[in-house]
């Protein structure tokens, strides 16, 4: 086999030290460097990613968690806000209802005073028509000679006019 | 029909001595200088950016880092990082030897039973001497399989010394032999082709294509498989048993 020439051998050892050492060295001074760096550096950044991305969504479900917290709050105290307000609105209108009642209460009691004190003035009034009218019919009674009987029916009639202003009173009285 | 085994053979090109000692140049030497300038000119200049978003040629440099990064590291462990670029240039060297030779005009270096023998007992060696510098005469341990009774050592020592001197000789024979029969292959089915004639020549010449496939393939299986027990004998070297 031409493998097995031996004159070969010795430049083929040579030259394979020489090329390997070369190559060895070229590698190790301009290829792995920069490739090992980059390699390491895309792992630490793949690292910081992941951690930043594990503190973020730590952050994110605290937060969550906050705003669910405060979202009840918010519910609570809006159920507060609304309870309240009705039991105002209800505290109102009982108020209203009771000052309405008292006020029509005192109109009613007023109305009926004033209708008293009315009734009274007018049966004072017929009281005080009814002597003027007496007067009048005194008068006219002097004004002539009156016969026995003429006294008698005037003052019948007197009487009457009397009788039934003050019987008219007492209905009004009794209908009011 | 033509010796099958004459694309191995070395004529002198540029006549060289160095103390008495012949470096001529010849076709295997220059395939060699055009290895490491190939392997340089690919390997360097891949990350001078040194972007985080890698380019496609920096993905690849990046991806044979990190296969070679994962075998050091499953075999040796962390530690064995320092060796990084030892195994990575020499994956890189038997790879792009093997590749060449298949370029047809060309030769290849990884048939060269001696480069092959100088790479496993230079690689050998080198565990031996880590092995020796870590663990000092407790390295003589991997000669003892863990587990074997005390009367079974005057056996088991020599089977195994027998064991670890087989590592570099199987591992030069293996390179050397697979690169060489594959192109002997190649070159008798081939040589079969133009012998041939066109009436039945296209059966040896299919499987000639078919074959150079595979050759292809096993460049890259063998420069693994170099790699990978390189690794292995240095991983024992640092955790013997």
């Amino acid at each position: 086999m031409p493998q097995f020439d031996t004159h070969f051998f010795s430049s083929l050892i040579f030259w394979e030290f020489i090329s390997f050492g070369i190559l060895c060295w070229v590698l190790y001074k301009f290829a792995w460097p920069p490739i090992l760096n980059t390699l390491e550096m895309r792992e630490q950044k793949i690292r910081d990613s992941l951690d930043q991305a594990e503190q973020n969504r730590v952050a994110s479900e605290q937060r969550l968690q906050e705003y669910e917290a405060k979202l009840k709050g918010a519910a609570r105290e809006a159920e507060a806000v609304v309870a309240e307000a009705k039991a105002k609105a209800q505290r109102l209108l009982e108020e209203n209802e009771q000052r309405m009642r008292t006020e029509s209460q005192r109109i009613q009691a007023e109305t009926t005073r004033e209708l008293e004190r009315e009734r009274r003035k007018a049966v004072q009034d017929i009281q005080r028509e009814a002597a003027d009218l007496a007067l009048v019919v005194a008068e006219r009674v002097l004004g002539r000679s009156l016969s026995d009987d003429d006294h008698r029916r005037l003052a019948q009639n007197a009487l009457h006019a009397v009788v039934a202003g003050e019987s008219a009173g007492v209905m009004t009285r009794e209908g009011s | 029909m033509e010796n099958p085994l004459h694309i191995f053979e070395l004529h002198k090109i540029v006549p060289l001595s160095l103390f008495g000692l012949d470096v001529s140049l010849n076709k295997a030497v220059l395939v060699m200088f055009l290895v490491v300038g190939l392997v340089a000119l690919l390997m360097t200049g891949t990350c001078t950016s040194g972007s985080l978003v890698p380019t496609k040629r920096q993905s690849l440099a990046e991806m044979l880092v990190e296969f070679l990064r994962g075998m050091i590291h499953e075999t040796m462990g962390p530690e064995g990082m320092r060796f990084f670029p030892l195994i990575a240039g020499l994956f890189l060297f038997i790879l792009f030897g093997n590749l060449l030779g298949l370029i047809p005009g060309s030769y290849t270096v990884t048939s060269q039973l001696v480069v092959t023998g100088v790479f496993a007992m230079g690689v050998y060696l080198l565990s031996l001497v880590v092995g020796f510098q870590l663990h000092g005469v407790k390295f003589l341990g991997i000669l003892v399989p863990p587990g074997t009774p005390g009367w079974l050592l005057p056996l088991m020592i020599p089977i195994e010394m027998i064991s670890q001197l087989a590592r570099p000789v199987s591992l030069a024979v293996r390179l050397f032999a697979n690169m060489t029969a594959g192109h002997v292959i190649l070159g008798v089915l081939f040589a079969l082709t133009l012998s041939g004639g066109w009436m039945i020549g296209w059966l040896p010449f299919s499987f000639t294509v078919a074959l150079y496939g595979l050759e292809v393939g096993i460049a890259f299986i063998q420069a693994y498989i170099f790699t990978i027990l390189t690794c292995v004998y240095m991983g024992d070297a640092f955790h013997p048993h």
